[in-house]
């Protein structure tokens, strides 16, 4: 199993942490400073590392604006900040893994694959845990389709 | 007379097919709508044709990114075909999605290259931008466009734009030079009386309010806007067009029939 995260590269807008930023700000929370948006997506299969990469690179990231890492298996927190993790629930109908299970297909990976996405959120500041639950129901997870964790 | 043929290509998602093949219609050609896995299992059938359109939509419902599981599919399985028929001049157009998928394959801005040196991004607003704007249309040739399908436009036309991810992107200032150096760039957003925008006219932050590349030969052209929805003047909100019946869209398809006959 190989977790693919997405990154904006350095230099260029990321509008979705920065929308997510004004949505903060716009519901009365202070002192989240930044957040960078990061889709996620795992893949489970028989699949090597070199397959992923290229999943990786000729897939799922742009190859101007975007970059990736590769990790086996689900990826261990790094980042100091906190984490804002979220993913469908178990049983719900994931549309964009189907496109992207096709899509693997169309690349000449013909392997069969499971797919899982899901979006994390990396907040900057100062936030406690009952504002970052607030964050993640207020404006990030449809808690009725979606779970969250915060790393 | 010969019967020009228009080939639209329609996938899940495609929502703009039944207008574009009505705009090639008004301009006097046959145009069908093809699925593209009717295309894969029969690849030389695009060779029947004179004409190639992406148009617009949400092809595979824009996951991943606008346009690009579509251009992953097309480059990986018809890569070859597309390839030849656009460097054999015939025209080709990709608008709104049909221009991310164009870009995303790498067929602009230069199809012999075919690979994906620009993007269309994210809009800076992180929001679907849906209006009517102002496009300067490039005139460096002669006082005339570089691209097929732009010849005998004024300065300034308006178009409709609905899109949540259009901010072209080249992959570094070499490629900009480029593009302004061979009159690739066909249209920018633009203020009423040419000058440079601010949003929401500039609806999504492109790079030099690009809204329109073509390649160096000018028959692969690609726009965000939809001229498609105007092709009369009743579409337009103030009912502005040209022969007091037409709209600029009129004006681009007919360009491209007229081009091939």
């Amino acid at each position: 199993m190989f977790e693919i995260d997405i990154f904006t590269k350095e230099g260029f807008k990321d509008s979705r942490g920065e929308h997510v930023l004004s949505d903060i700000l716009g519901i009365g929370i202070k002192g989240v400073k930044k957040v960078d948006y990061s889709p996620f997506y795992i893949i489970d299969g028989d699949i090597n590392k070199s397959e992923a990469k290229t999943i990786a690179s000729e897939l799922l990231s742009d190859k101007i604006t975007e970059g990736f890492k590769v990790g086996f298996g689900t990826q261990e927190k790094k980042s100091k900040n906190p984490i804002i993790e979220v993913l469908y629930k178990k049983g719900v109908t994931d549309t964009v893994s189907e496109s992207v299970a096709k899509a693997i297909k169309d690349l000449g990976i013909t392997k069969d694959v499971k797919v899982k996405t899901g979006h994390k959120y990396y907040l900057h500041g100062n936030a406690s845990q009952d504002v970052l639950n607030k964050i993640a129901v207020k404006l990030l997870a449809n808690t009725l389709v979606q779970e969250y964790k915060i790393k | 007379m010969k019967k020009v043929k228009a080939l639209i290509l329609r996938t899940a998602g495609t929502n703009c097919d039944y207008e574009t093949q009505a705009a090639f219609e008004m301009c006097s050609a046959v145009a069908e709508r093809v699925h593209i896995n009717s295309l894969i299992e029969n690849k030389d059938k695009i060779f029947e044709y004179d004409i190639l359109a992406f148009p617009g939509g949400f092809s595979y419902g824009d996951d991943i990114a606008s346009g690009k599981v579509l251009a992953n599919e097309i480059k990986n399985k018809l890569g070859d075909k597309i390839k030849k028929f656009s460097l054999s001049g015939k025209p080709v157009i990709g608008i709104c999605n049909g221009f991310q998928v164009l870009v995303k394959m790498g067929l602009l801005p230069e199809p012999k290259l075919f690979e994906q040196v620009s993007t269309l991004s994210y809009n800076d607003s992180d929001k679907f931008e849906c209006r009517w704007v102002y496009l300067k249309t490039e005139k460096k040739v002669k006082n005339e466009s570089n691209c097929i399908w732009t010849k005998n436009l004024p300065d300034i036309i308006t178009l409709p734009v609905a899109h949540g991810e259009g901010k072209f992107i080249p992959v570094n200032f070499k490629l900009l030079e480029e593009l302004n150096k061979n009159n690739q760039i066909v249209f920018r957003y633009s203020t009423r009386n040419g000058a440079i925008p601010e949003y929401p006219l500039a609806p999504n932050g492109s790079v030099e309010q690009i809204a329109g590349i073509c390649n160096t030969k000018g028959n692969i052209f690609g726009l965000m806007p939809h001229p498609e929805r105007y092709m009369f003047a009743l579409q337009h909100p103030a009912r502005e067009g040209f022969d007091g019946e037409y709209g600029w869209g009129k004006i681009i398809f007919q360009n491209a029939v007229d081009f091939v006959k």
